[in-house]
């Protein structure tokens, strides 16, 4: 059909980068600008975000990419084998969508993202191998699907239950599996020296997020919960160098308003620990509500944010073996993630969050799909009424529609807490 | 002589066009339905008739369309503006190569009709509740940046970063999230690109749902907005068809129903 029009067609690829765009520049946008007092060095966070997911940047393209699909692949033995770990769990809806067509109705939405944007083969950073850790049902299956598009997907054994000694050595042995194939695939060998300096750099890293974390400690927060996410999201793929040197400034300005009493929060707004359903880049659906609602995140117990950086690896001798040994244990023993048959761990974590960053209440989201969240709602429902700490449960997906019938519910939940501060005085 | 009406009397215009026993347009005129549709429909053609200097006597048929087509008595016959708007944008696009669906956004709905070989029409999907996504939509949006509806496509084109969308398409909230946004100092030509394609998937998901085929004719006031054009091109990854008068398709289509039922009743 000839044409009387002369306008130029976006590719399909063209088309999802500009969808993911919009849905990045409307978050960033509102975080820049519907707060108070922004931190000055978050500006560092605001520009990668939107240099890597508006202008599709790509940061690596020097290095070999190692795609994760899951918390539990350690960076340290990827760094320490001249790769970066990409961490390819996905936030955006416009994936999601993408993924709603491959896999079943009522998957959870995170997974469909991921496997929607293996799926279009669509990235900045486009992995060289993806290793897959066999955590939920579905991550576990998904890693098969993305095999048949034509990735080098391997998986790695992760046991279902941590308590045992026999688990703690399935996974020891997992790792050193994964170290091979990895060693292989990279035609290195995994060298004490680099394996050291790997397991000090990330240690580094996360001793500058307890720093950032001891702010959030004091009764004025200079920082928004929303921020955080957004630097912990860019641990998944930044340059870990410029991460470092980011947080650094970052921690030297977080001193300043400390001293100057620059709150980020209003003098009322109650203090949230957030759990659940980790928030991914773009989707900061409830963050955003829950701080555009007058309410400030103290902490989070999550694996896209504070389950990254909580634990350290523990090294007895700085040997190959040991090291890996100790970087075994660190994913399995200190994770917190509901696909364990029993989770104390977790309530225990929530309930030590809420005293020592004095929270007013805990948030919980799970993602519909996300079984074992929304399995674990009632347990932990149960501790926290005992424990007498307010909790709201909500599920949600990725999708932009239910935003106001989300903001009723946390904005009278979190009236509630604001009540219950004014009559406690 | 002989001439045949067709009077598509909508929400927001009326749209009357005149044709010969060829099915040729002779003449078309647009008015404001304002709010007596019938009044202003009688002076519309009346106009028009002057106009192109022909004698109300050889109006051979008239066929009335549109939300208001039950209200224009004189009318030998009124039909839905589905059909109208199905046959109209078949003869309107003759030269073209063959129509299969067909976008029409209206002053306060908006459609898809997915049409047979041989044009019939064989689904079709409406809005519904609301003016997300009409022209009057954009009317809205247009008084509130301060700029004409008729540049809105200018500034479309001039947009250089990423398109903020908008997420309520409905009229009235996404007016204060226009505000919100300017309020910010955003420039006007990345809200009005955003604001296109938030129409744009809104019209997209409709298509879907009568299906996608090729040899797509998108009409109504709106399809003079090129931006739009662009952005439902965009959404949907392929070339659409904009007619030359675009207001006027289901008016066009009435006239050709005027024509064949007039045929019929001669026949007879």
């Amino acid at each position: 059909m000839s044409n009387n029009n002369q306008h130029k067609i976006e590719s399909p690829k063209d088309r999802q980068n500009r969808h993911k765009a919009m849905e990045a520049i409307k978050l960033l946008n509102s975080i820049k600008e519907d707060f108070k007092s922004p931190v000055k060095s978050m500006d560092y966070f605001y520009d990668l975000f939107e240099r890597v997911y508006c202008k599709n940047e790509a940061l690596h393209s020097e290095n070999v990419k190692v795609g994760t699909m899951c918390i539990q692949i350690p960076s340290e033995i990827i760094y320490a084998l001249d790769g970066v770990p990409i961490r390819l769990c996905n936030g955006f809806y416009t994936d999601d969508e993408i993924g709603s067509d491959l896999l079943p109705q009522k998957a959870c939405p995170l997974v469909k993202a991921t496997v929607g944007h293996f799926a279009s083969g669509n990235f900045s950073d486009k992995p060289d191998i993806v290793f897959s850790p066999t955590t939920c049902d579905q991550k576990t299956k998904s890693g098969a699907i993305i095999q048949t598009f034509g990735y080098d997907v391997i998986d790695v054994d992760f046991p279902r239950t941590k308590e045992s000694e026999e688990s703690r050595e399935y996974f020891r042995k997992s790792i050193k599996e994964f170290t091979t194939k990895l060693s292989k695939f990279q035609n290195k060998k995994l060298s004490r020296k680099n394996l050291k300096a790997s397991i000090s750099k990330i240690g580094y890293a996360q001793s500058l997020y307890h720093e950032l974390s001891k702010y959030r400690e004091n009764t004025i927060v200079p920082i928004l919960g929303i921020d955080v996410f957004l630097i912990t999201n860019a641990f998944f793929f930044d340059k870990i160098d410029n991460w470092i040197e980011a947080m650094e400034s970052l921690l030297v300005e977080l001193d300043n308003r400390n001293k100057e009493k620059i709150n980020a929060a209003g003098k009322l707004s109650p203090r949230i620990v957030y759990t659940g359903s980790p928030p991914i880049f773009p989707n900061y659906k409830i963050p955003h509500i829950i701080e555009q609602s007058d309410a400030i995140i103290v902490a989070d117990e999550t694996c896209s944010s504070n389950r990254m950086f909580n634990d350290m690896v523990a090294v007895d001798e700085w040997l190959v073996n040991d090291m890996l040994d100790s970087i075994a244990d660190k994913y399995l023993k200190a994770c917190t993630c509901p696909i364990f048959t029993k989770n104390d761990d977790r309530i225990r974590r929530i309930i030590h969050l809420a005293k020592q960053y004095k929270a007013d209440g805990v948030i919980y989201q799970a993602f519909a799909g996300c079984t074992v969240y929304e399995m674990e709602q009632r347990s932990v429902l149960e501790a926290m009424e005992k424990a007498g700490i307010p909790i709201l449960y909500i599920e949600s997906d990725y999708s932009p529609s239910q935003h106001g019938q989300l903001s009723t519910r946390i904005e009278a939940f979190i009236e509630s807490l604001k009540t219950r501060r004014r009559n406690k005085k | 002589m002989k001439y045949f009406a067709g009077i598509d009397i909508g929400s927001t215009s009326i749209k009357i066009t005149l044709t010969d026993e060829e099915k040729n347009i002779i003449g078309f005129k647009t008015s404001a339905s304002g709010s007596m549709f019938y009044k202003y429909a009688q002076e519309t053609l009346d106009s028009l008739l002057q106009e192109l200097n022909i004698d109300k006597n050889d109006l051979a048929y008239i066929v009335a369309t549109g939300y208001g087509r039950k209200l224009y008595k004189e009318a030998d016959e009124n039909i839905s503006e589905i059909t109208a708007n199905a046959i109209g944008a078949i003869a309107a696009a003759k030269e073209y190569g063959e129509i299969k669906t067909v976008i029409n956004i209206g002053g306060q709905d908006s459609k898809a009709i997915s049409l047979d070989s041989e044009g019939n029409v064989v689904n079709f999907a409406m809005n519904d509740r609301c003016a997300a996504g009409t022209g009057k939509f954009l009317d809205v949006v247009a008084l509130k940046l301060e700029i004409g509806v008729d540049e809105l496509g200018d500034y479309h084109f001039k947009s250089t970063g990423t398109p903020l969308s908008v997420s309520s398409t409905c009229a009235v909230f996404a007016e204060s999230e226009i505000i919100g946004l300017l309020g910010n100092n955003h420039s006007v030509e990345d809200i009005v690109c955003g604001v296109h394609y938030s129409i744009a998937k809104r019209i997209v998901k409709l298509v879907k749902r009568v299906g996608v085929k090729e040899g797509i004719y998108f009409d109504g006031g709106p399809a003079m907005n090129e931006g739009l054009v662009n952005a439902i091109e965009n959404e949907l990854g392929k070339k659409i068809f904009i007619p030359k008068y675009p207001q006027v398709t289901t008016s066009y289509g009435a006239a050709i129903m005027g024509v064949d039922s007039y045929r019929y009743e001669q026949n007879l």
